[in-house]
């Protein structure tokens, strides 16, 4: 016998998770197993590879703008935003300041609902439907004020663009915003109650710790879940973020419980930006006056590199501009990229396969960033 | 025993649910939502605007059956909704507000080649 068959036991075998099992989204993981046991994962990414970065190259920004909603399908509006941004710097326009206002209202609103999303799947993942069936209900509010201001109620085609947003609030809006928020907090309430199904099944399990996470390049929930305080809202603001009172929740414990308390914590903070924001909302412009529905590059030379806080961690779009119509070259970095490679192969090395899916939800992933 | 819970079941019993019974009842739908197009044609100028600025490519400018010719004799926006992703960069960039998106979202459809939007349609 040789010595590569001696490593197998009769009950060694090889799986799949994802992509077709329900609870996985666009994504696979391999899994070597003996009996119960995971030896091994290997990620399988690139079901939902659409080529962004080079689809940019083709078209001018304010077409990009409608392309870069798709980036992440559960955070459109901040990767908008990231665009937007990168644009603006490239063609230095001023943002008007109801414009930046606008902005950071509707990334937080994005925000919270990608995490009623999270506690849904992590729910899904585990078998809790209600949690699932109520936290997307509870989404749907938002969705509606979305629905509202954008024109869209997941997709808002862009309506974060360079130079501003594409179009004032409508009439009673703030009101509106103001409103959802009541509704969102009822379902913090939900999600926070200390459910001991949900506790077993999260505690203590898929912990990261500290250093490797700063080795593997984890950001965002993920990242605070594990005791490094480090967000880009504070650490690099933009917009208007340096102005507005917030705290950063961090956990020390980086189990898969802490990291989703990190979400909850942060949609209480979010709440609050929001509220602040809502209050000293300015009146005046929301666009760079003067510009047309098309944006063209021709005048913009150089590179840029802006980086944003998503939900899901840090968010950043490389743009070089060499004044044609079209950007030379884009870049996308996507927060779940080294989350679901690095991270999550090793966090699943040794586990039982029934902690597979509550440790590969509690990552936080969107298979639609990594491949992007 | 909490009594939590069975205060929350009792709570939910008399809630009204957050679902409407469709087709007899339709949510309200805002003013601002992007759905099918609506081309007033005598407004347009033919300026090609909105098939430039198309990220899908789905507006083609074509010409308007013989009939109608005489009156109308440039070409006018065709609009594929099977590639239109509604964003409505078509609307913004239109000179003359002769292309809008109405909030009319009832498209979905089981033969392809219904999807595509003459200008005008003779009657
Ligand atoms: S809404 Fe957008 S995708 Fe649709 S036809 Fe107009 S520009 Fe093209
Ligand atoms: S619909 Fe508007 S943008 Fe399109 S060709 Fe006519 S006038 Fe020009």
């Amino acid at each position: 016998m040789t010595n590569k068959q001696q490593k197998y036991d009769v009950g060694d075998f090889a799986m799949f998770f994802g992509p077709a099992h329900p609870g996985s989204g666009n994504f696979s993981v391999k899994v070597e197993m003996r009996g119960e046991r995971v030896l091994k994962a290997t990620a399988d990414p690139g079901y939902l590879h659409r080529g962004f970065e080079k689809l940019m190259e083709y078209r001018d920004p304010m077409q990009n703008s409608v392309l870069s909603d798709r980036v992440c399908v559960l955070e459109p509006l901040q990767w908008n935003l990231v665009h937007a941004e990168a644009v603006d710097n490239l063609m230095e326009y001023d943002v008007p300041e109801r414009a930046k206002y606008i902005r950071v209202i509707l990334a937080e609103l994005s925000r919270i609902q990608s995490h009623f999303i999270w506690y849904a799947v992590m729910s899904l993942g585990t078998g809790f439907m209600t949690g699932f069936n109520v936290a997307m209900g509870y989404r749907d509010y938002i969705l509606d004020v979305f629905n509202m201001i954008t024109g869209g109620r997941v997709y808002p085609a862009g309506y974060i663009c360079p130079g501003g947003v594409r179009k004032d609030l409508p009439e009673k809006a703030e009101k509106k915003i103001l409103a959802v928020l009541d509704k969102v907090d009822y379902m913090r309430k939900f999600a926070s109650t200390e459910n001991l199904a949900w506790m077993a099944r999260f505690k203590d399990i898929g912990v990261l710790t500290k250093e490797e996470a700063i080795k593997y390049g984890a950001t965002g929930p993920i990242l605070r879940g594990c005791g490094v305080a480090a967000d880009v809202r504070r650490d690099d603001p933009y917009e208007i973020y340096d102005q507005l009172d917030f705290n950063i929740p961090v956990y020390d414990e980086g189990d898969a419980f802490h990291r989703f308390r990190i979400g909850l914590e942060e949609i209480e903070e979010s709440m609050k930006i929001i509220t602040q924001a809502v209050d000293r909302l300015p009146k005046g412009e929301v666009r760079t006056p003067n510009l047309k529905p098309t944006v063209q590059f021709r005048k913009a030379k150089g590179e840029t590199y802006v980086r944003n806080e998503l939900s899901r961690g840090e968010g950043a779009f490389y743009m070089v501009a060499t004044g044609e119509k079209t950007p030379y070259r884009v870049k996308i970095r996507g927060p779940s990229f080294s989350h679901m490679i690095p991270i999550l192969e090793r966090l699943l090395t040794g586990v039982d396969y029934a902690d597979l899916p509550a440790i590969y939800w509690s990552l936080y992933q969107c298979p639609a960033d990594v491949d992007r | 025993m909490k009594i939590g819970p069975v205060k929350e079941v009792f709570k939910n019993l008399f809630k009204k649910p957050m679902t409407v019974m469709f087709p007899q009842e339709v949510v309200e739908i805002p003013e601002r939502n992007r759905g099918e197009h609506h081309l007033d044609i005598d407004e347009c100028i033919s300026c090609g605007a909105c098939a430039r600025i198309c990220p899908n490519r789905a507006i083609m400018m074509v010409e308007v059956p013989p009939e109608l010719k005489e009156k109308y004799p440039k070409t006018y926006p065709q609009v594929d909704l099977g590639k239109c992703c509604f964003c409505a960069l078509c609307e913004d960039v239109c000179p003359k507000g002769a292309i809008t998106l109405t909030t009319y979202f009832f498209l979905a459809t089981f033969e392809k080649d219904t999807t595509i939007k003459e200008p005008i349609i003779i009657e």
